[in-house]
């Protein structure tokens, strides 16, 4: 794995250049918030901000997707997919956080039995470009309580790492090592250089004060399907889908049809366990009809069925959802309160 | 502020000693710093975590009204003489109010379900203009000193004063104290500044109409569909929501501009004479919507129109509820010129 130096000041330079010839996400400034939007010509990317409000699982998996489109005609229904085809694009700025969820929906979409190829396809085509946090961005980070860290590589193509004033380029992967030729003003990176990057790991993981039983709880969760815990935590609760939808991992997805005249298209969009629609079925029947149910299955799903099915945690404890929630119900107190039980 | 807390938690834990409420929604100190969140108080132990102060932003009204509505479905295979009313007691400020005078207007519930605690109001901070403020660095730690807020963030410690931070609802709000109420915690509030409680409108109103259209396109294409706007509003309880429905379908649930615009637009129309102003479902919005302009044109028209003001007067039919003689109606476009 080749490693290399950047003068800081050339990053932005190289991004711009990169987004001239292929779709590049970025963090950029829209109005108040941080965003990640496609940077067309006259955008500048951010290199030194916080996190995003959004998250940027939407590059992979996008918030609609056109599945299928199908027209009535005369002698039957004529059904057309849509391919999977994408092109080439960069995401460029994900926290390690929002780089390590993409590896988690890798397990989920891209297993041996079941393969989601439209996820799969933007997987191959879409490079990742993650900036280390050398200070956790928000002192509602919990990352190295689920099996992360601010300098995580996972999920990533190509890290960032911010030494003061040089990046120190970390190449990661075959498509990462693709984007080479774009650093070429980068140097070779020295031993002092990797030793200053371990120092700054270590810094900035122990600067994460918040810690939580991540995976303490899961023995708990296995047997506490039915505790009462779970009428306390749901009732001040809005069912909006801010948690989900802001959350880099949450990836529950519902297939609508929308059909004018003789033409349909079949889309599936974003779906989130808070809303009162939530595997709500053909028939009528809903499996969870109140809050609490789908509290709870947001809670085992990141914690327990996730655990079971991967080994790993869906949750990257990047605190969108504690810091987005409108009434404040705070995953990581949730976390806490459960190890109690 | 500290004089209507104790006596908020005092008259919290006489109501629920005496068995007069079953419960008491209100206002508990929040997990993140500046933050206060809805809280529910069953027993008079717990009517200590009571708080009020300037971060108290939800409008509580939406939360009697789910809570009774549960009830009330819980009681509806029970005979009528084993029927029990529960009573849920509410820490009400003037938005609160007006919301729940609405909900009494729409005969939702009855004035005896609710125990209303009322509490002066002087303006809760909106936390995207504190975030503004502060360049979006977080606040590590704060409090409230007077009229000025002390935060500390990672660059050092700094003070800002309160009526800068606001929310803009606060600041030009006409009803401020509770319009109705069973007890009042403290002396009522001294006046915002209503008289410019239309200054936005009347501005966005000068626009052309491609200006205006622009405007609502641009503030749209921020929306997440995430509903937050329409979970906290008291005035949406609709069992299921238009959006929701599918058969037919009004609103696809894709990311497309026009579904999101056609939500915000349907959801809207349903506030003509029902939105109280009470900044919910802008302080909700995870993406800084500006829900308020055209909310605020249509409280607006329907007071140049018809003299009302949603839920101000209990005693007095809602505008969509009641019809006069003398009602205006040049707004409503007639090709042949009129009757």
């Amino acid at each position: 794995m080749e490693k290399k130096l950047l003068k800081k000041d050339k990053l932005s330079g190289i991004v711009k250049k990169l987004a001239a010839e292929k779709t590049v996400y970025a963090p950029v400034k829209d109005e108040d918030n941080v965003l990640f939007k496609i940077l067309e010509p006259g955008m500048e990317p951010l290199t030194s901000f916080a996190n995003t409000k959004n998250a940027p699982k939407k590059v992979f998996f996008p918030h609609s997707e056109l599945l299928m489109k199908y027209t009535r005609s005369p002698k039957g229904m004529v059904f057309a997919a849509m391919p999977a085809d994408a092109e080439e694009f960069v995401l460029f700025g994900a926290r390690p956080c929002d780089a390590r969820s993409v590896a988690l929906l890798d397990m989920l979409f891209d297993q041996e039995k079941w393969k989601d190829p439209y996820y799969i396809e933007k997987r191959k085509k879409g490079t990742v470009i993650s900036l280390a946090c050398v200070h956790p961005p928000y002192s509602t980070c919990f990352c190295t309580s689920v099996d992360g860290s601010p300098t995580s590589t996972q999920g990533a193509d190509l890290m960032l790492t911010d030494l003061g004033e040089n990046y120190l380029v970390e190449f990661l992967t075959p498509k990462g090592e693709a984007l080479a030729p774009w650093f070429g003003e980068a140097t070779a990176a020295d031993a002092a250089a990797e030793a200053k990057k371990q120092a700054i790991a270590e810094q900035s993981a122990a600067e994460i004060k918040k810690k939580i039983p991540g995976r303490a709880i899961k023995p708990i969760l296995d047997v506490s399907f039915e505790h009462p815990f779970w009428d306390t935590i749901a009732g001040k609760c809005l069912a909006c889908g801010t948690c989900t939808y802001v959350c880099p991992t949450c990836h529950c997805f519902d297939i609508s049809d929308e059909i004018k005249g003789d033409d349909g298209a079949r889309i599936r969009n974003w779906d989130s366990c808070m809303f009162p629609l939530f595997t709500k079925e053909t028939s009528g029947h809903n499996p969870r009809t109140s809050q609490k149910q789908r509290w709870r299955q947001r809670l085992m799903h990141k914690f327990k069925y996730y655990v079971d099915n991967f080994d790993a945690i869906a949750c990257v404890g990047c605190g969108r959802c504690v810091m987005s929630c409108p009434v404040n119900i705070d995953i990581r107190k949730i976390v806490e309160d459960i190890s109690k039980l | 502020m500290e004089k209507v807390e104790k006596k908020l938690r005092e008259e919290a834990k006489k109501l629920l000693a005496e068995k007069k409420v079953d419960v008491i929604v209100g206002y508990e100190a929040g997990t993140l710093p500046l933050t206060a969140t809805p809280v529910f108080i069953t027993t008079p132990e717990e009517a200590d975590k009571l708080v009020w102060n300037s971060f108290c932003q939800h409008n509580l009204a939406k939360y009697v009204h789910d809570l009774i509505s549960a009830h009330k479905d819980s009681q509806k295979r029970l005979k009528p003489e084993d029927r029990k009313r529960k009573v849920v007691g509410v820490v009400t400020k003037g938005c609160t109010s007006r919301s729940l005078v609405i909900h009494l207007q729409e005969r939702q519930y009855e004035r005896m379900d609710t125990a209303i605690l009322g509490v002066p109001c002087t303006g809760y901070v909106d936390r995207k203009k504190l975030a503004a403020k502060l360049g979006g660095e977080e606040i590590l730690e704060g409090s409230l000193d007077g009229a000025n807020l002390k935060i500390k963030t990672a660059s050092g410690e700094k003070t800002i004063a309160l009526k800068e931070v606001l929310a803009d609802n606060c600041l030009t709000c006409r009803i401020n104290n509770p319009v109705i109420s069973d007890s009042m915690m403290g002396e009522p509030a001294p006046p915002m500044d209503f008289a410019s409680e239309y200054a936005g409108v009347d501005e966005f109103e000068k626009l052309s109409p491609e200006e205006r259209w622009a405007y609502f396109e641009k503030e749209m294409a921020k929306c997440i569909r995430c509903a937050a706007c329409r979970q906290a509003c008291p005035s949406c309880y609709c069992r299921t929501c238009f959006a929701e429905q599918s058969m037919p379908q009004w609103v696809g649930i894709s990311e497309d501009p026009s579904d999101t615009q056609a939500f915000q637009f349907m959801r809207m129309y349903h506030m003509v004479g029902r939105c109280v102003d009470c900044g919910s479902c802008v302080s909700v919005c995870p993406m800084g919507v500006d829900l308020r302009k055209f909310l605020k044109k249509l409280d607006k028209d329907c007071f140049v129109l018809f003299s009302q003001r949603a839920g101000e007067k209990i005693d007095f039919p809602a505008p969509l509820q009641d019809q006069r003689m003398d009602d205006k109606e040049e707004f409503i476009y007639s090709p042949g010129g009129g009757h």
